[in-house]
């Protein structure tokens, strides 16, 4: 694809999210609704860009993306072992599979109260969360890539002297690269969103918080200022992934 | 010889039942405070069901779900197809949907409850937003991958656009709408109990969050059960369903893509 | 010849299938052979008559379901580095480089990076792709990935060659280049090698006896010792009347009806 195409369509495509703040601080401008309810965009950023002085904003926000990071990495770490593992032993992958039809349907969110029960009010518990429902669509995608590895690879290696299960960890692991990439920036924007929802439900720090709080004073320009920063965070964080992707994936076929 | 463990549920059953034992074993020897036996928080499931109004409360979150699913449906299975068809169209949608992708569609309930009240349309309103954006992406997948060849043919068969659409795009592209579909369901329990949680008005997402405050560690245990059996049973309903509608499409492993 | 010391020594091996309807596929049935210490041995057989199966047995990448491979007197248990198989798909590791590739065997074997490099380079050269160090597989073409697959294997030098239709999948020009640097390398060092082939012309020109077998079940039907001076050069065996009469004696062959009616 040309550069003018692609310049084209980018601003195509900002076309929509202009238009649309348009109408928002048009509605504003013209006192459709009161700024009560709804402050305008101008307002909104504004504050949220002052706001990323302020340190204790920035504190939550720092909360929040620990809580983020700890879960993922946790999912990544099981689900990825895990996957790969159930390739490689039949046993694990007959307990897991059933295991999988079983809770990856299941709303994880309806087990945050257990989890705050057992775990308690403070991180763990949120970490939990995030963990059970970045793990699945990882452990998914690791063990659906892992399958489909041409077999030859992995003889290739056994023949050089490599043994079965240093061969599942390196050789199975690295074809299923793409595989398991696209199930992690899954898990990913999974993670954003849940961390979020479980610091609104139930917490006293975090961005979830601060719009819980903000709603609790009716102050609505700070509702809107939690959700822009997760918005742009995941944002960040997709197109942060999509580089490292592309870094790793140098060599393996374009279509995946 | 089959084996057992290829008849059909038999797996998940026993998944189920390893799960149950399980967690009663941890919570009776481990003595994990919070964690009360499987067996008590099963004892209590029967409890809520029997009791009128909390059913009542349950039927009406059911109620608000499948009504969001399905104006979700109508309304982004002709977007994701056109976007698939068009690449204007695409170019259109793409980064806005992009940009609300890791929006927690369930976090926007405080600020439309402000807006709509706390009634059935703000729910409604969220589970809708919620199912969209994935039964979109998959349709919009799905309409990409059909091929240009049987359209020209069908064009040149004097077939218009909005008929080529409808009759040839939409059933080439009904296996990944399907998966869309599948995963848009299980979002759209995810997100009515998630915004229950929050809007601790009512429905299952209360309950939970209720009993917990009244100390009512069985029931929290027992609710946690009945919505982890309602995403289950859901699933595997939608998957017969796919296999109805859509059985001649190599089945899709799908991964689940599901978070309010 | 093959019979005082074999390397390879295949004994009345078969191989059972188990298939999705629960039944069972007979894929070979009772095959023998003796391959001898730096032979060139080729398989011929129609499609699906169980030539590739024989080869991973015979690597260890599979089971047999009754009777044994030994090789230099020991059965088979597994995959080891005595035994070098080249894939007919290449079966590059994708996120290697071309250099990485060959390497590899020889850093998982505990060689240090600088020797390993200096070795993975000797062997570009022989394959003639010292300028491709630094590409990944996809920027190669089919026989470029196919020489870097036989640069792998030799790297860290297998006693014997397992070559499953390893040009099967080029053009004839590429393939008749890669058949020349083949029977260079194989004079250089006269590795064993068992090479699966559907060519006649390929197996004749290459190899010291060739196998052939029958439809499935593959048993073997023949082996024919090809009788002709080495080192070899294309151009003179084309017009040498024994060559020809070996082609034609075993398309001949290949050709004959099945002995026993299309089994399962
Ligand atoms: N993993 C397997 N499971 C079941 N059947 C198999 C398997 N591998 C091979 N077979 C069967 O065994 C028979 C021999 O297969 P094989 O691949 O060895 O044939 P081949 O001679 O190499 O054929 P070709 O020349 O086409 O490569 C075939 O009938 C095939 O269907
Ligand atoms: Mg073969």
């Amino acid at each position: 694809m040309t550069w003018t195409r692609r310049a084209g369509e980018l601003a195509v495509g900002l076309l929509p999210i202009v238009l649309l703040l348009g109408l928002w601080q048009g509605l504003v401008f013209l006192k459709y609704a009161p700024p009560t309810l709804l402050p305008g965009p101008v307002t909104v950023f504004s504050r949220f860009f002052s706001l990323l002085g302020d340190p204790q904003f920035l504190q939550h926000g720092a909360t929040t993306s620990f809580r983020l990071f700890s879960g993922f990495a946790l999912a990544v770490a099981v689900g990825v072992g895990l996957g790969i593992l159930a390739v490689g032993n039949r046993v694990v992958a007959a307990i897991l599979r059933p295991l999988i039809r079983v809770l990856a349907p299941v709303p994880k969110i309806a087990l945050y109260p257990a989890f705050i029960l057992t775990l308690g009010f403070d991180h763990s518990s949120k970490i939990a969360l995030v963990f059970v429902d970045a793990v699945f669509p990882i452990l998914l995608a690791t063990y659906q890539g892992a399958l489909s590895v041409e077999p030859k690879l992995v003889w290739s290696a056994r023949a050089a002297g490599v043994s079965q299960t240093r061969a599942l960890f390196t050789i199975v692991l690295m074809a299923a690269l793409p595989s398991i990439l696209t199930g992690c920036r899954i898990g990913l924007v999974i993670a954003c969103i849940v961390v979020f929802l479980s610091e609104m439900i139930n917490s006293t720090d975090g961005l979830g918080y601060l719009l819980v709080r903000a709603a609790r004073n009716f102050q609505t320009v700070d509702m809107f200022v939690p959700i822009i920063s997760i918005s742009i965070l995941g944002l960040i964080l997709n197109a942060a992934f999509n580089a490292l992707r592309a870094r790793l994936l140098v060599g393996y076929p374009e279509d995946n | 010889m089959k084996r057992i463990a290829d008849i059909p549920g038999f797996p998940p059953l026993m998944a189920c039942i390893g799960l149950l034992v399980f967690w009663d074993l941890v919570a009776r020897y481990l003595a994990i405070s919070g964690l009360p036996p499987a067996w008590d928080a099963l004892k209590e499931v029967p409890v809520i069901l029997a009791d009128p109004e909390q059913l009542l409360n349950i039927l009406s979150s059911i109620r608000r779900m499948v009504i969001g699913f399905f104006a979700a449906l109508v309304f982004a299975i002709p977007v994701g197809l056109l976007m698939g068809r068009s690449r204007a169209v695409a170019a259109f949608f793409n980064p806005l949907l992009m940009t609300i992708y890791p929006v927690p569609k369930a976090a926007l309930m405080p600020i439309i409850m402000l807006w709509l009240g706390v009634g059935d349309v703000s729910k409604i309103l969220v589970i809708f937003l919620g199912v969209s954006l994935p039964v979109i992406y998959h349709s919009y997948q799905g309409a990409r991958a059909v091929e240009q060849k049987m359209l020209w043919s069908a064009a040149a068969m004097g077939m218009g656009a909005p008929a080529r659409l409808l009759r040839i795009v939409l059933p080439a592209a009904l296996p990944e709408i399907m998966v869309g579909c599948r995963t848009g369901l299980v979002l759209a329990l995810i997100t009515m109990v998630t915004s229950e949680m929050i809007a601790r008005q009512s429905g299952v997402g209360n309950i939970l969050f209720n009993s917990l405050d009244l100390a009512q560690y069985g029931l929290v245990y027992a609710t946690i059960l009945i919505i982890g059996v309602m995403g289950f049973v859901l699933d595997v309903l939608f998957e017969k369903l796919r296999e109805a509608v859509a059985g001649w499409a190599q089945p899709v492993h799908q991964i689940a893509v599901g978070s309010a | 010849m093959a019979d005082s010391n074999p390397v390879i020594d295949i004994e009345s091996l078969s191989k059972t299938f188990g298939t999705r309807r629960g039944t069972s596929h007979l894929a070979i049935a009772d095959i023998s052979l003796k391959v001898g210490d730096g032979e060139f041995v080729s398989i011929l057989g129609p499609s699906g008559c169980g030539k590739s199966t024989l080869l991973y047995i015979v690597g260890g990448f599979e089971a047999p379901s009754t009777g044994a491979v030994l090789v230099d007197g020991k059965p088979v248990a597994g995959p080891g580095p005595d035994r070098g198989p080249v894939f007919q798909e290449f079966a590059l590791f994708p996120w290697k480089t071309v250099l990485g590739n060959v390497m590899y065997g020889l850093l998982e074997q505990g060689v240090d990076r600088g020797q390993a490099t200096d070795r993975a380079r000797e062997l570009l050269a022989m394959v003639h792709l010292s300028a491709y160090g630094n590409f990944y597989p996809k920027e190669l073409s089919g026989g470029m990935k196919q020489r870097v697959a036989i640069a792998r294997t030799l790297a860290y030098r297998p006693k014997i060659l397992l070559m499953d239709e390893p040009f099967g999948a080029l053009d004839a020009h590429t393939r008749t280049r890669l058949q020349n640097d083949l029977l260079d390398i194989w004079e250089r060092d006269r590795k064993t090698v068992m090479f699966v082939t559907h060519s006649v012309e390929e197996a004749v020109f290459l190899s010291d006896r060739v196998a052939v077998m029958t439809r499935s079940p593959g048993r073997i039907k023949e082996i024919i010792p090809i009788d002709l001076p080495r080192p070899r050069k294309r151009a003179e065996l084309l017009v040498n009347r024994r060559y020809q009469d070996y082609v034609v004696e075993i398309e001949r062959l290949m050709e004959l009806p099945p002995e026993e009616a299309q089994a399962s």
